[in-house]
């Protein structure tokens, strides 16, 4: 039988199981008594906090897309131009996405089914990149310090670049890759990224 | 002799882009002078006090004005 737990205690714990089960079968693969049964409750338990699983499910999908780095130290920090600001980024971010696979999987998962609340993903997560990386490239282009590319272009190859990384050595674990790892992966493809728009403002 | 204030547009800018604007124009300040910062985006509340925190610039007021975020920063 499972312990009584104070309201905010008993929301958090069915967030948390809610979340892993539906970063693993996605809305649909899932139902209310698997989630109430997992925890140990009867789904009338459930009900208490959550009126609906549609409910649910956006609460635990808020509470992964609601998780934003922070890149003040990252900014702060020397050196400071572009291919190093990203590096560094980038490194926060892979840290905490490798922490934490369920985010990937539920991001996946919500774009797959259409989730009103995907778009809040790219919003938290992504945005930061894709702003940065078009402001900076429409900056060093004034410089002529990156190739003539067209900035938006440049930040979807970098957004697709990561998330496909990402996807490798924290979902698919592909054989391919195994040797290499995670940072050393994502290291190469950052200095890939810097050629292919032809960088040149190292410091 | 009297300080100047220095106003940083970051509205529609997203984490870290206003964090850098900022940056930038607090290297241009001398010490005293302040910095009027007004943004849209809801982290940069929390970016704000963190960025005064590390870099010993005081964060004179934080506040929000018809939906946007303003700060004021006194250089050190």
């Amino acid at each position: 039988m499972s312990t009584r737990l104070k309201a905010p205690e008993r929301k958090a714990s069915i967030l948390a199981v809610a979340k892993v089960l539906f970063a693993d079968k996605g809305y649909h693969g899932v139902s209310v008594d698997e989630i109430a049964k997992r925890l140990g409750v009867s789904p009338a338990v459930l009900y208490q906090h959550f009126p609906s699983k549609e409910a649910l499910y956006e609460a635990a999908l808020n509470s992964i897309s609601e998780i934003r780095e922070s890149y003040v130290s990252v900014i702060l920090e020397e050196p400071s131009d572009f291919g190093s600001v990203l590096k560094r980024m980038t490194r926060v971010f892979v840290e905490s996405v490798s922490n934490d696979p369920d985010y990937l999987r539920m991001e996946l998962m919500s774009a797959l089914e259409g989730a009103a609340v995907a778009n809040q993903f790219f919003e938290n997560r992504w945005r930061s990149f894709t702003d940065y990386i078009e402001y900076s490239i429409k900056e060093l282009s004034k410089e002529g310090k990156v190739s003539d590319i067209d900035p938006r272009m440049a930040s979807l190859m970098f957004q697709g670049m990561l998330r496909e990384a990402l996807y490798t050595k924290c979902i698919l674990v592909e054989n391919r890759y195994r040797d290499i790892s995670l940072n050393k992966l994502v290291n190469q493809l950052l200095e890939t990224f810097l050629n292919s728009i032809a960088y040149r403002d190292k410091q | 002799m009297s300080n100047n204030q220095i106003e940083l547009d970051a509205t529609g800018l997203n984490c870290p882009l206003p964090i850098l604007r900022a940056k930038k124009s607090v290297a241009g300040l001398t010490s005293g002078d302040v910095l009027h910062v007004i943004a849209t985006d809801p982290g940069s509340v929390k970016d704000f006090e963190s960025f005064c925190n590390q870099t010993g610039n005081e964060l004179v007021s934080s506040g929000e004005e018809n939906g946007k975020f303003v700060f004021d920063i006194r250089k050190a």
